[in-house]
């Protein structure tokens, strides 16, 4: 069995990450996934959540994806087509927190169903860049 | 003296010239920068779209996808057409291209008794249809410079709610295709129904597949993403293409400015030569009757 599989992930706007992944991790609309080389071909809908990703050296990526679709092919290739994605690497912290603050403030005037997804988008970009550091 | 005054003049318009030329040559330069930028973004938003091609070509095939609703093919009364222009001008005939396509595919359906709804992207447009007398259904403004993921699924969610409610029968997208920076074709493009051959020829997905959720609700939610990224490609293309044209107007502008700057000053310069002829005239006549005085 390979000890490692080809791993895409891609948005909508651009292509994100490729490279040789031993393990992936990802929150699906039924809950947390693991996809090892060699699973059983599948194609998950993903939730909004990190995308964890140990790659052939041993070092952990981590990929803010919010929604989208998981699909691991026969050959241990793995796609990620995310509607949004971003690498960890590339939040900016200051500014996430900054957008984050603001969207607190207004959600506290005004209760509005987009504030609060634009505020989990937040979130998550903070946790993704979190997971990194630690 | 009648001379200094036609100079004074020439000198004016020489510089207002100058000066347009100078636009013209920032516009130029940063339109050229912007196709790299918009070139690369049709780029990288390839791989998304292919993947979701093939993704949704395996679970078509065992599937009975022509049941989605945005594949139905029904009767064809109600056409949308959806026209991609710039919010800004100054950029050749690039409007005026993809407008003429848009009012031949409404002539075409108007001609075979459907009525059209009309939607339009950009300012430019907009302004078109409404001196026209023909009112646009929804004007979406300030997305065609540099299109984004959001814009796009905002544009797509609205037809594709009125196409799965039966409201509009058939959508044209209308934009510009780039094809290199010397031409860009104005095309036009059925985005729905989603033809059903569209996926076809694909493998059968075996049945060892897991599945999360169900087939039929993956397709649900895999569908409207694949009508998205191509409405996505066709705000990308038709970006590209206005700083194409844009950039191509711009050079033809600032060449213009220089030829026109250049044929003033040669007939100020004779101007000034003919001055100064007159000048050395006088002079030498009054030197002479003075001459002949003493």
């Amino acid at each position: 069995m390979a000890a490692t599989m080809q791993v895409e992930v891609v948005s909508a706007e651009s292509h994100v990450l490729s490279g040789d992944v031993r393990e992936l991790y990802a929150r699906s609309v039924e809950g947390e996934i693991g996809i090892l080389p060699g699973h059983q071909p599948a194609v998950i809908a993903l939730d909004i959540g990190p995308v964890k990703l140990v790659m052939e050296d041993g070092s952990r990526e981590f990929v803010a994806v919010h929604r989208g679709v998981l699909y691991v092919d026969k050959g241990s290739k793995v796609i990620v087509l995310a509607d949004l994605a971003e690498l960890g690497s590339a939040v900016d912290v200051k500014r996430a927190e900054a957008r984050k603050a603001d969207l607190e403030r207004r959600l506290a005037e005004d209760d509005d169903p987009s504030l609060r997804s634009s505020l989990r988008k937040q979130d998550l970009r903070l946790q993704v860049a979190r997971m990194r550091e630690s | 003296m009648a001379g200094s005054g036609q100079i004074r003049l020439l000198k004016r318009r020489i510089k207002s010239v100058q000066s347009t030329q100078k636009i013209t040559r920032a516009m130029e330069m940063i339109a050229a920068s912007r196709i790299v930028k918009a070139q690369r973004r049709v780029r990288a938003a390839r791989p998304y779209a292919e993947q979701i091609h093939d993704v949704i070509k395996g679970l078509a095939v065992s599937n009975e996808v022509r049941q989605h609703p945005l594949l139905l093919q029904r009767e064809v009364r109600q056409v949308a057409v959806v026209v991609n222009t710039s919010d800004r001008g100054l950029a050749g005939a690039y409007n005026a291209n993809v407008l003429k396509v848009a009012e031949r595919t409404i002539r075409e359906e108007e001609a075979l008794g459907r009525t059209t709804d009309l939607y339009v992207i950009g300012r430019k447009g907009a302004g078109y249809f409404s001196y026209r007398g023909r009112r646009a259904l929804r004007v979406w403004e300030g997305i065609s410079d540099t299109p984004t993921m959001d814009a796009a699924s905002g544009i797509a969610e609205t037809l594709m709610e009125r196409y799965a409610s039966q409201e509009i029968d058939r959508v044209w997208l209308v934009y510009t295709d780039f094809r290199s920076s010397l031409t860009q074709q104005p095309v036009r493009m059925e985005l729905l129904p989603v033809k059903p051959d569209e996926f076809g020829g694909g493998e059968a997905i075996s049945p060892e597949f897991l599945f999360e959720p169900s087939q039929p609700e993956l397709l649900e939610m895999l569908i409207p993403r694949y009508v998205e990224a191509k409405v996505f490609h066709g705000l990308l293309e038709s970006s590209a293409s206005e700083h194409a044209s844009r950039q191509r107007a711009m050079k033809s502008a600032t060449d213009n400015a220089k030829e026109v700057a250049a044929s003033l000053s040669r007939v100020m310069n004779q101007a000034r030569q003919d001055q100064i002829t007159t000048e050395i005239m006088e002079i030498v006549g009054g030197a002479e009757a003075l001459a002949s005085d003493n």
